[in-house]
């Protein structure tokens, strides 16, 4: 006779979207478990970059954003460009960031999502940590439950919600998508560089716990991805982003291209004296919205990076926030069909519907092509050397006569690309982002 | 910083057992050997003296990089038990 499940909803993953979306059932009286393979919340994961303050954990925990130990509240935004023996920086700073509500935060992981974690047990969620899924319990065309390396072997609940991260295997196993391939990665590395609180406010230009985000185009030696300083209370994150096809092209290894970045002119400054305290890597969904996979079947909802919820446009680097939201909509779809009873395909298909509507699959779309644009190696190679070039230029004053600013941007263009290639990827740009 | 202090500061509990398995005979015929370069933990490392890439899972941070790129399925990918591998603090 089969045992009668004692759960009614089985997340896996204490990631910001497992723990949103058991919480959010907890908090509608749902009995859930909460599986995670890490000792404790977070443990696994790494971060280097700023959290989008949304609504999602907002509306279940009413003051959260006040609560949550983040580290500093983003104030300043920083984009640089790396050219041949230059840099060219766009410095955004703005009073309104430095107000509350904060519009974003710099955090490390092991300790957000732990606290995090904490809040959904407040609420009655089950969490078990050091508790590794194998599996799903696959039965009669249907997600039955889990399968673990613990006594018991299976843990059967009539709804399962993968938030198991980038690698994704459980929506793989469940035969929602056939695995994330390199071309739809990117690897990131971070060295956490402590210094004192005083010493990142000096260095960065911050005071009173403001933060600022660094990001650097064209200082990965021609591979596709990009360079980054964050600033925590007393440390600085400061890592490389690469696409995993483009690393595998160039054979560079990606400690290589984080040494590289950290000896250079435009980082090691900021590192003088620094005791480094830690080394992390991770891989990031950055396929797009062609990458998002099914995201539901019988039984089965999957949330987060499991569900390829992240993209940069260049710009802006979303994941966190995208994945929150996506666990308390699949926790909203989780309540509605268990209620009625109706966990099949059909009973679980209006989480796609919901991630439609909200902003995280309409932000996906808006930036499809951004996805595709940021494909082409010039913006990593010869677009930054042109900014250096054009800048130089610009700024010389050598007792020739000066030429106008446009006139230097046709002479650099030329000399660099292609007219035939300059106008093309001007064409994709402005498709992409205008 | 010099790359080799990278890989001292991070804390792992190791499993007697390595997660990941590498299947020798499969791997051979691969020519480009993308997880020798590719892996952010240098777990995987070409042996001119027994001509064939050698693995090794103690240091092994889990990102799923070598899974991605090896095309030859060499390999037997798994997390590691619950609450042994990486542990990041920070």
């Amino acid at each position: 006779m089969p045992a009668t499940p004692s759960y009614d909803a089985i997340v896996v993953g204490a990631g910001p979207a497992g723990t949103t979306a058991a919480l959010a059932m907890a908090q509608k009286g749902l009995r859930v478990l909460l599986l995670e393979r890490g000792e404790s919340p977070g443990s696994k994961n790494m971060f280097g970059g700023m959290l989008a303050a949304c609504a999602a954990p907002e509306e279940l925990i009413p003051g959260f954003w006040k609560q949550a130990p983040w580290e500093r509240h983003v104030v300043k935004r920083v984009l640089t460009v790396v050219g041949e023996g230059s840099s060219t920086s766009v410095v955004h700073q703005s009073d309104a960031a430095d107000r509350e509500p904060y519009a974003g935060f710099t955090l490390y992981r092991p300790v957000f999502d732990r606290w995090y974690a904490e809040r959904a047990r407040d609420a009655g969620v089950t969490l078990l940590c050091s508790c590794l899924v194998e599996g799903l319990v696959l039965r009669d065309g249907r997600v039955g439950g889990v399968r673990v390396a613990r006594p018991q072997g299976v843990i059967e609940a009539p709804l399962v919600v993968a938030c198991d991260g980038v690698t994704s295997l459980l929506a793989k196993e469940a035969g929602l998508h056939a695995g994330f391939t390199p071309h739809q990665l990117a690897l990131g590395v971070r060295a956490l560089f402590r210094l004192t609180e005083d010493e990142v406010d000096d260095r960065l230009g911050l005071s009173g716990l403001q933060g600022a985000t660094n990001e650097f185009l064209g200082c990965t030696d021609g591979v596709r991805g990009g360079g980054f300083v964050y600033s925590q209370v007393d440390t600085l994150s400061v890592g490389v982003v690469a696409h995993l096809d483009s690393l595998t092209q160039k054979r560079i290894p990606p400690y290589d291209l984080l040494a590289r970045f950290v000896a250079s002119p435009w980082v090691a400054p900021l590192l003088k004296g620094a005791r480094l305290a830690e080394y992390s890597a991770h891989l990031l969904p950055e396929g797009g919205i062609a990458m998002v996979p099914r995201l539901s079947a019988a039984g089965l909802l999957v949330a987060g990076d499991a569900a390829a919820l992240c993209y940069t446009n260049g710009l802006t680097f979303e994941g966190m926030n995208l994945a929150m939201t996506s666990g308390k909509l699949a926790a909203e779809t989780a309540i509605e069909a268990l209620a009625s009873g109706d966990t099949s395909a059909a009973g679980l298909a209006s989480y796609e519907q919901r991630l439609r509507e909200s902003y995280v699959i309409r932000d996906l779309k808006t930036w499809a092509r951004a996805v595709d644009f940021m494909r082409r190696d010039q913006l990593f190679s010869a677009y930054p050397r042109m900014v250096g070039e054009l800048m130089e230029r610009v700024y010389r004053s050598d007792g020739q006569p000066k030429r106008r600013i446009g006139r230097h941007g046709l002479d650099v263009a030329r000399e660099s690309l292609p007219l035939r290639q300059l106008v093309r990827d001007g064409i994709a740009a402005g498709r992409s982002f205008l | 910083m010099i790359v080799d202090d990278l890989f001292d500061l991070t804390s792992f509990r190791v499993h007697r057992e390595a997660h990941i398995r590498l299947d020798y005979e499969r791997c051979r015929p691969c020519d480009h050997r993308a997880c020798t370069f590719t892996c952010p933990a240098r777990c995987y490392e070409w042996s001119q003296e027994r001509s064939r890439v050698e693995f090794a899972y103690e240091a092994c941070l889990e990102c799923g990089t070598c899974l991605t790129v090896c095309d030859k399925d060499a390999l037997d990918w798994h997390y590691p038990v619950g609450g042994f591998g990486v542990r990041f603090s920070r």
